[in-house]
């Protein structure tokens, strides 16, 4: 349950990254995702993934940030092996029915795991320093988004740790009267959680209905541009930082170019 | 005021009506408390006075239902809203913010109350509630009754004519929901809101209601002063509601023909009962025994509370 909790939950701080303006963050990241999928130059992604942990080290996030590079790592994986065996290019390293094994390969496999981390970090980070209302908010503010997109984004984002809870309570439920999710294979497990998918959505359903009542309520249609309190300036900070990933993925592009 | 007349609903999903018949008339600036069994009704009837009945739950609606001079079907659920504030009972998908100072503003901006004031009416809903401590924390960190006080506030600080409150102490130990009422009741004398509450612990409805309604299957089976309703203790147990234990007592001993005064709602008042009977006991032993069987005979845990505490108060004499 705890793991699931601090799921893209907002970590309280006073960072740089926290300060920046939550437009501006977010640019930044997309920016950053951006470059790492215009180049295959492995010392430029290296570049970028240390840049992010020496990001991840500043706003004292460390900790997630290994815990997502693990996370996406792991999913790589299987894009990485599927390179591996198929791409039989380079010095020949183990011979293979259908090719081989090759260095070209290797560093195929390599550059997706690479690409995949360094691009999925600073999009993360961005949703851990960043309220989510603030974003919803500036989003509306500044790139005048229909305060209707921006709620539906932000309950959603709200509501994935708090459905994945509910899930690990009925699975919780179910363990107590005896079904056993910790043995058999994949497909037996699956074959267990299907049925739990019913009262889930169930509860779900009534869950965002009931979310969206309280909105309502609170004079959700009244909100417009103008309503929102706090006010997202863009300061110097977020226009050098603008500057900053523009130039790495101009760099990016070069190197895509030309290398 | 809240006017309530021959009011039905049936929820789209059931086939007969959750609530029915209901007919009830809340003047400004009352206190009312709801209480009945689980699945009796309570939830739709407090629905129905903030306008999510019929504005979001599709069913059959009969009757009328009219809220500070609005009629709940004609008008939309935002009119309504500027003159009700609810807090529903399922308080985790009711938090529209991850921080408790966002979840303020929330309803402050959307009503359009002026940025200047916006301050005010936070800091001033935060301290009514006693919770201005919690004013950075994040929602997530919370615990339950604290997120209760948190949904209360935000709702106080829009300044409703009506608060309709759907049981906002059930994760609040006895302390704290005390606490909340008193409150409450300050606040609503303060600003002369009128509060509809849905409250499990009758008890508690007994110390601060002017009204108390009590719901069985729908229907209002009782809607009278807490002292009135608490005679009915032998109705009220069989339809599922709990009475205090003082009012049991009463209720048992005028069923024995010991007693014949008002029923007490809680310690305090059977300790006054009691000190005039014992008052009256040096003046004829008649009556002191007739206490004293009193007490004997219910054995009630009750019974030593109150016998304590009178003993107490003679003793600090
Ligand atoms: N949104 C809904 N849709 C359909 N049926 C509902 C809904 N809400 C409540 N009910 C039904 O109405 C009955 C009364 O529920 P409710 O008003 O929540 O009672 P209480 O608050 O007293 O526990 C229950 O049988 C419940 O199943
Ligand atoms: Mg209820």
């Amino acid at each position: 349950m705890s793991a699931v909790r601090g799921f893209l939950e907002y970590v309280p701080g006073t960072s740089l990254l926290h300060r920046m303006n939550p437009v501006a963050k977010i640019f930044c990241a997309l920016l950053i995702s951006v470059a790492c999928f215009c180049t295959s130059n492995l010392i430029f992604l290296a570049c970028v993934l240390i840049f992010d942990f020496a990001l991840a080290a500043h706003c004292k996030m460390t900790r997630q940030a290994m815990g997502l590079a693990k996370a996406v790592t792991i999913f790589s994986l299987i894009l990485a092996v599927i390179q591996l065996l198929t791409n039989s290019t380079g010095i020949e390293l183990v011979p293979l029915p259908w090719g081989y094994i090759g260095t070209g390969g290797v560093i195929g496999a390599v550059t997706i795991i690479l690409r995949l981390v360094a691009a999925a970090v600073p999009l993360f980070l961005v949703m851990y320093v960043t309220k989510m209302t603030d974003l919803a908010n500036s989003m509306v503010k500044v790139l005048h988004v229909p305060y209707k997109y921006a709620f539906t984004f932000t309950s959603t984002v709200h509501f994935i740790p708090v459905f994945m809870n509910d899930m690990a309570g009925i699975m919780e439920a179910q363990t107590a009267r005896g079904v056993q999710f910790d043995q058999g294979s994949i497909v037996k497990k699956i074959r267990l959680m299907v049925p739990l998918c019913i009262p889930l959505l169930v509860s779900s359903v009534r869950k965002t209905n009931s979310a969206a009542i309280a909105a309502e309520v609170r004079g959700f249609n009244l909100r417009t541009r103008e309503s929102g309190f706090k006010q997202y300036p863009f300061a110097a900070r977020d226009f050098v930082s603008l500057v900053i990933c523009v130039g790495i993925l101009v760099v990016a592009i070069l190197l895509g170019v030309f290398f | 005021m809240i006017e309530i007349s021959n009011f039905s609903f049936t929820y789209r999903e059931s086939s007969e009506p959750v609530v029915r018949d209901i007919n009830l008339t809340i003047p400004d600036g009352a206190f009312v408390g709801i209480t009945g069994a689980a699945g009796s009704g309570k939830s739709t009837l407090t629905y129905a006075m903030n306008g999510i009945i019929p504005h979001c739950y599709p069913g059959d609606f009969y009757g009328s239902v009219k809220v500070c001079g609005l009629d709940t079907v004609e008008c939309d659920l935002t009119e309504i809203s500027r003159h009700v504030g609810s807090v529903c009972q399922d308080i985790d998908s009711q938090m529209v913010s991850s921080i408790v100072e966002d979840e303020m503003l929330y309803g402050l901006e959307n009503f359009g109350v002026s940025h200047e004031e916006i301050e005010t009416r936070v800091s001033e809903a935060l301290d009514a509630i006693g919770i201005a401590d919690l004013r950075d924390r994040t929602i997530d960190s919370l615990s339950g009754g604290q997120k209760q006080k948190v949904a209360l506030a935000a709702i106080v600080a829009l300044r409703p004519d009506v608060l309709v409150l759907d049981e906002p102490t059930a994760e609040l130990d006895p302390a704290s929901s005390v606490a909340v009422y008193e409150l409450l009741r300050r606040y609503a004398r303060e600003h002369g809101t009128t509060v509809v509450i849905v409250e499990q612990k009758i008890a508690l409805l007994s110390d601060y209601a002017d009204l108390l309604v009590v719901i069985e299957s729908g229907r209002i089976r009782f809607a009278d002063c807490p002292e009135n309703v608490l005679e009915h203790a032998d109705e009220l147990l069989s339809i599922g509601v709990n009475c205090p234990r003082s009012a049991t007592l009463c209720h048992d001993m005028k069923a024995a023909g010991l007693y014949a005064g008002p029923i007490c709602r809680n310690v305090e008042d059977a300790v006054g009962m009691a000190e005039q009977a014992l008052g009256l006991a040096s003046a004829s032993p008649e009556s002191s025994r007739t206490a004293a069987d009193a007490f004997a005979m219910t054995g009630a845990q009750a019974t030593a509370d109150i016998a304590e505490r009178t003993a107490e108060k003679g003793g600090a004499r």
